[in-house]
């Protein structure tokens, strides 16, 4: 197992967070963490995940920026930091 | 303007001239609309129904099909064939009335959470909160269904917003219908993939639907006349790779064909396009091509490395990726095992007895339909035997249910589809198990004149799950004996549809011709043995070279 630490930007719609959990989930993580906060005058969130799986978060990632609303997502592993798309 | 009135305005300005659904509560307005509407309103006789015409008139047409529900049961009657566009992503807008805003979350008459419901099988979903977010939500939901990899947009909308006056309109169609992909081609990944396949000395091209979606038809079948690389296809890529090519293996995986599944067993590299090494595909997943380097050519970055680690990827467009790195091969041992392979595992038609031989039959219609037919099939042995001995000119001209293989897909798929190409023959091979699922849509055919065959290939059990109670549960039939069918020629004469049955060989040809004449809906009820098996079988969890030919 192993904990991986997501910052997420997306729009703020009444339905992303609930695609967000539904689809982290799914794909066989477990949320261990999570802080949300609206940015840019409410039209957007920054969520920050925190995810615990032996399955490759890279395969979460892509799978999450599936989703419309979901605009950028940063990983950032305990021991590295990785930055990507 | 009402919001009903601006919502069908605006799926007329994006060229939907066709929906599938059925009214309610929540939903009158919309009907009230459509009263007076252009757009052609096809009733169903479940919401079910309707989501799968709307599937099967999007995978037949490549444009976005329309379903239309009423809140709470009508809207749940829908997730199945959502699931079912979800998993073999077809473009499909489903719109649900909602009840009133005010009423919502308060447990009102008829009210469900359908968005709740629907996150797992929908690609994206709105409630509409405004009239005047309309026009976008509905614009929005067409681009996204048809975008990218292509998928189910829900827009729940409820009454008080269908009945708000509104002056605002639509911006008119932005980009029209017809899949769009985003280009990402990258000119390394490029080289590295012509490098892999010019240097394989075992090749195989592995087609998935994702080919057809992306309108790749051609540039698939020049990559492969140019390369002369040996290929197989999923039961969504039927149609793709011409059925006559030389090099061409048939369908791969659980029911693929011996060529097909030693082939890709013994490959050194595989191509895969638009496919997603689907575990009915993969066999024992370890065990797949497993000493295979893999491109993987797809529009999904999520499907790449899902399931099987690849050598390298290609993300895009496959109109622009295909042509960019079809390059020759000289392969010519290879070739000739493939070949030698495809003569000496070619299907037996011959068969001993008096009874009818569902592939020998299937085979024959095959042949005798003209090349524009679209069939469907629902799901069981009847469409394992449809997909292995039927050929196909296009794959939107075989549409089944396959990321869900939900029953009851058939008879609906192809009043859509006879809807979306009213001038082509449109077949529907079920099983009598399957039929009963959604036999209520006999009444669509009644109402519209729909001239859908159906072949209903009956053998009084629901066979696959029979065949594997024989092979895998010691021939214990819990719940797979259906003897007690109705009388299905009958069960038609009450929808004044002409139907009959046969029971032996040399009715077929005759039969089937009458079929195919017939000016109208005909139900043609093929009397099968009950113990006949779909051949090859690749047991659960085994590798896919394991196949089986017989009950041991
Ligand atoms: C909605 C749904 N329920 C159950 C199944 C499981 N299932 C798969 S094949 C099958 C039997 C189908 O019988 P029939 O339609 O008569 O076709 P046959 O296999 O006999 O050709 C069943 C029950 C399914 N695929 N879909």
């Amino acid at each position: 197992m192993q904990q991986h630490n997501l910052t997420i930007t997306a729009k703020h719609q009444p339905v992303v967070l609930e695609r967000l959990l539904q689809v982290t989930r799914y794909r066989g993580f477990n949320v261990v963490g999570m802080t949300m906060f609206p940015v840019s005058e409410l039209e957007q969130l920054t969520i920050e995940l925190s995810v615990v799986s032996d399955k490759s978060v890279d395969n979460l990632k892509n799978q999450l920026l599936k989703i419309i609303d979901i605009e950028q997502i940063k990983v950032e592993d305990q021991a590295l930091q990785k930055f990507m798309a | 303007m009402t919001g009903a009135e601006l919502t069908l305005q605006i799926l007329q300005q994006h060229g939907v001239d066709s929906v599938f659904g059925y009214p309610g509560g929540a939903i009158m307005p919309l009907y009230d609309a459509i009263y007076d509407s252009p757009i052609k309103h096809f009733l169903c006789r479940h919401e079910q129904g309707a989501a799968f015409a709307a599937v099967g008139y999007a995978r037949a047409s490549k444009k976005v099909g329309v379903c239309l529900a009423t809140s709470g049961p009508g809207a749940t009657n829908l997730i199945t064939g959502l699931a079912d566009a979800m998993s073999d992503s077809v473009p499909v807008v489903a719109i649900t009335g909602q009840v009133p805003t005010v009423a919502m979350g308060s447990d009102a008459f008829q009210e469900v959470d359908i968005i709740g419901l629907s996150l797992a099988v929908t690609k994206h979903c709105v409630q509409v909160t405004n009239v005047e977010d309309i026009p976008t939500a509905i614009e929005e939901a067409i681009s996204i269904a048809l975008s990218g990899r292509m998928g189910p947009v829900l827009i729940d909308i409820p009454k008080d917003i269908q009945v708000a006056e509104t002056q605002v309109g639509g911006k008119g169609p932005m980009n029209g219908n017809g899949p769009t992909a985003v280009d990402c081609h990258h000119d390394l990944a490029i080289e590295q993939a012509k490098t892999l396949i010019s240097q394989a000395k075992k090749p195989v091209l592995y087609v998935g639907g994702g080919v057809g979606m992306a309108d790749a038809v051609s540039e698939l079948r020049e990559f492969s006349q140019l390369s002369k690389i040996p290929s197989v296809s999923t039961l969504k890529g039927l149609g793709t790779v011409a059925a006559d090519d030389e090099y061409y293996l048939g369908m791969l995986g659980m029911h693929g064909t011996k060529a097909a599944n030693y082939a890709v067993q013994q490959c050194d590299l595989l191509i895969a396009v638009g496919a997603r090494f689907d575990d009915r595909v993969t066999g024992k997943l370890k065990e797949f091509a497993s000493n295979a380097k893999v491109i993987h050519f797809d529009i999904d970055q999520a499907e790449v490395n899902k399931r099987r680690l690849v050598d390298v990827a290609l993300l895009g467009d496959l109109k622009v990726n295909l042509p960019a790195t079809a390059v020759t091969t000289d392969i010519a041992p290879w070739q000739q095992y493939c070949r030698r392979m495809i003569i000496d595992f070619a299907w037996q038609y011959d068969h001993p007895g008096e009874k009818i031989f569902a592939p020998a039959l299937l085979n024959k219609l095959s042949q005798l339909m003209p090349d524009t037919t679209v069939v469907t099939t629902d799901v069981g042995q009847h469409q394992m035997w449809t997909a292995q001995h039927m050929a196909f000119a296009q794959p939107e001209n075989f549409l089944s249910s396959g990321g869900q293989g939900a029953m009851g897909f058939g008879l609906p798929a192809a009043i859509g589809a006879q809807v979306s190409r009213p001038n082509d023959t449109v077949i529907a091979v079920s099983g009598d198990g399957s039929f009963m699922m959604n036999v209520q849509e006999l009444a669509t055919l009644k109402r519209y004149g729909i001239p859908v065959k159906i072949v209903l290939i009956d053998n009084a059990r629901l066979g696959m799950v029979r065949q594997w109670q024989q092979i895998f549960f010691e021939e214990r039939y819990s719940e797979t004996d259906l003897s007690d069918n109705p009388d299905f020629v009958m069960l038609a004469q009450a929808f004044d549809i002409k139907g009959q049955v046969i029971t032996t060989k040399q009715q077929v040809d005759a039969a089937l011709k009458e079929m195919l004449a017939h000016d109208g809906p005909y139900l043609l009820q093929v009397r099968i043995d009950e113990l006949d098996n779909v051949w090859p079988l690749v047991p659960p969890n085994a590798a896919n070279e394991a196949m089986l030919e017989s009950v041991k």
